[in-house]
């Protein structure tokens, strides 16, 4: 549904995004990681045809990204929620959904429909005819989701959607985000939110004007070597710990009250020779867990390798 | 260009013009003073000088003094878009509602029409009510007292048909270009009334110097202002591109 290829984006000598290939499929929640300035809010404003790119190709269904006749057709068929909400605060909610419906030529009987359904949905049906001036933050920010799928578009971008919101309220736009999942449209989100990310999104990728790393947030969580195993004993002796080390695939070991810690390059196959070792050197084993780094981790290793690079 | 994608533009801006007194106030106030007004300063200046005048003599001073205050709505009509046009671009920054408006599928054009629009319906509108209420209550005097309706007359007719809208195109043109400048609406009226200064002073000095019939000065300050339109068109379609206000605009 979304492919760029060599995405980039050059502000004068400034690159902003440099070389961004990446897929996403048609239902699928992509979720854009990076620190301020990553490129982020450029790649979005590239794909919705909002400034042009520098060079490179991107794609949105079957529109090129490049003429005024497809940026049209894919502005069409996206809906964008910007960072900032910039809804009209002297108009009721009403009038600003249907403000953007028309611009985005609903017709008028499916336009008064989708309002209801959607304000219905976030609940401020009943407050439809209030000045959006006089709503909270997330309410505002509620509207502007609205806005971005009042004309039902195949594709979403969501920049920052929790940005400055209470938890609350960051909580309202996130089980709105889950209801949209289900509805399999093609989202793609930029965010700082890395638990969000991990809960929401199938794919991550990670971008620091590059795009660093792409993949599930599981396979994100497994790809960095700080994977441990670590194995919960009855009592730690000394027979155990020297059969520990005797094994060629153990890299490293600590201990901690009556847990061995262990570096392994290969968890899943070592496991078991290591749980028999363990046994075999009167060790009474009574868990084996995995010491798994969080997406933070990741996001956190990657974007320090990134900036040493 | 799909005007009817302008006019929806137009006429949400228009909805909140409504909704705000101070636009609302200023768009009333200075047209309804000068219709009032300008008549008011006719009459009283025409009855001073009754007892020593001719009917006929009369009826040409009074024309003469009606010629100059016509040529003030022109001035109004540059005026008023320094108000409104300012919040109409000024105000969508403000309000950061630049983005999600630029994201629907209207092009740069239909966008500038329509926000122009918005800026120039309410001020020539205005314009024409406070110069109806001039006509009205000049009318009404010059009946009463001279037997004859002193307008409307042709120059009145192409500065109200043609030098009116023209300037204030002009102006709300100016006033866009004026916007991508500033994030401020003060700055940006105060700006816009620098910019429209050289309006003002050809109206008052073309007016007041009568070097040419007044017919055909109105004709050539037409033409004048419709070049300058057409140049400040250009200029102002350069400043309203989607590239350049996400990433230009202040």
């Amino acid at each position: 549904m979304i492919e760029t290829e060599n995405l980039t984006r050059k502000f004068g000598s400034l690159t902003a995004v440099e070389n961004v290939t990446l897929k996403v499929d048609e239902g699928e929640v992509f979720g854009f990681l990076g620190p301020n300035a990553a490129g982020k809010t450029t790649t979005v404003r590239m794909l919705c045809c909002l400034i042009s790119k520098t060079s490179g190709k991107a794609r949105i269904g079957d529109f090129e990204v490049d003429s005024e006749e497809d940026c049209l057709a894919i502005r069409k068929m996206v809906g964008l929620l910007p960072e900032n909400v910039g809804l009209y605060d002297s108009l009721s909610a009403y009038r600003n959904l249907d403000f953007y419906g028309r611009l985005y030529e609903v017709p008028i009987q499916k336009r008064q429909e989708n309002i209801e359904r959607l304000l219905k949905l976030l609940d401020i049906w009943e407050r439809r005819d209030d000045a959006v001036g006089t709503f909270s933050k997330g309410t505002k920010q509620k509207i502007a989701i609205a806005r971005a799928l009042i004309h039902d578009p195949k594709v979403l971008f969501l920049d920052e959607p929790t940005a400055n919101l209470d938890p609350e309220a960051a909580k309202t736009v996130r089980d709105f985000i889950l209801e949209l999942k289900k509805e399999k449209r093609t989202i793609f989100m930029n965010t700082h939110n890395l638990d969000e990310a991990g809960r929401i999104c199938d794919r991550i990728g990670i971008l620091k004007t590059r795009l660093i790393a792409v993949d599930s947030p599981e396979n994100l969580e497994r790809s960095t070597s700080n994977r441990k195993t670590i194995v919960h004993l009855e009592s730690l002796s000394d027979a155990v710990l020297a059969a520990v080390k005797k094994l060629s695939v153990v890299k490293n070991v600590r201990t901690s009250e009556n847990k061995l810690i262990l570096d392994m390059d290969n968890l899943k196959k070592d496991n078991p020779e290591l749980v028999r070792a363990i046994v075999k050197a009167g060790g009474n084993v009574q868990f084996v867990t995995e010491l798994r780094s969080s997406l933070e981790d990741v996001y956190l290793k990657l974007i320090r390798e990134a900036g040493a690079q | 260009m799909r005007f009817w994608k302008s006019w929806i533009v137009a006429t949400k801006d228009l909805s909140m013009f409504k909704k705000n007194k101070y636009i609302l106030y200023s768009l009333i106030a200075l047209p309804f003073l000068m219709g009032l007004l300008l008549p008011a300063i006719t009459i009283f200046s025409l009855q001073a000088e009754a007892s020593s005048l001719t009917e006929a003599q009369l009826i040409e001073t009074a024309t003469v003094l009606i010629d100059l205050f016509t040529t003030y709505f022109v001035i109004i009509a540059a005026v008023l878009p320094t108000i409104i046009a300012s919040y109409s671009f000024v105000g969508e920054k403000l309000e950061k509602s630049l983005e999600p408006l630029l994201a629907t599928p209207t092009t740069d054009g239909e966008l500038l029409f329509g926000k122009s629009l918005a800026a120039f319906i309410p001020c020539v509108g205005a314009t024409y009510i406070g110069a109806l209420i001039f006509v009205i209550t000049i009318d009404a005097w010059s009946t009463i007292n001279l037997g004859v309706f002193l307008l409307p007359n042709l120059y009145w007719a192409i500065v109200m048909g043609v030098v009116t809208p023209l300037a204030c195109v002009l102006s709300v043109e100016a006033n866009v270009i004026i916007s991508s400048r500033v994030n401020d609406i003060r700055a940006a009226q105060q700006l816009g009334a620098f910019v429209i200064l050289p309006i003002i002073l050809v109206m008052v000095f073309a007016s007041t110097v009568q070097t040419f019939p007044l017919v055909t000065l109105a004709l050539i300050l037409s033409g004048g202002l419709a070049l300058a339109d057409i140049a400040m068109f250009y200029l102002s379609k350069a400043t309203f591109q989607r590239e350049e206000i996400l990433t230009k605009w202040k």
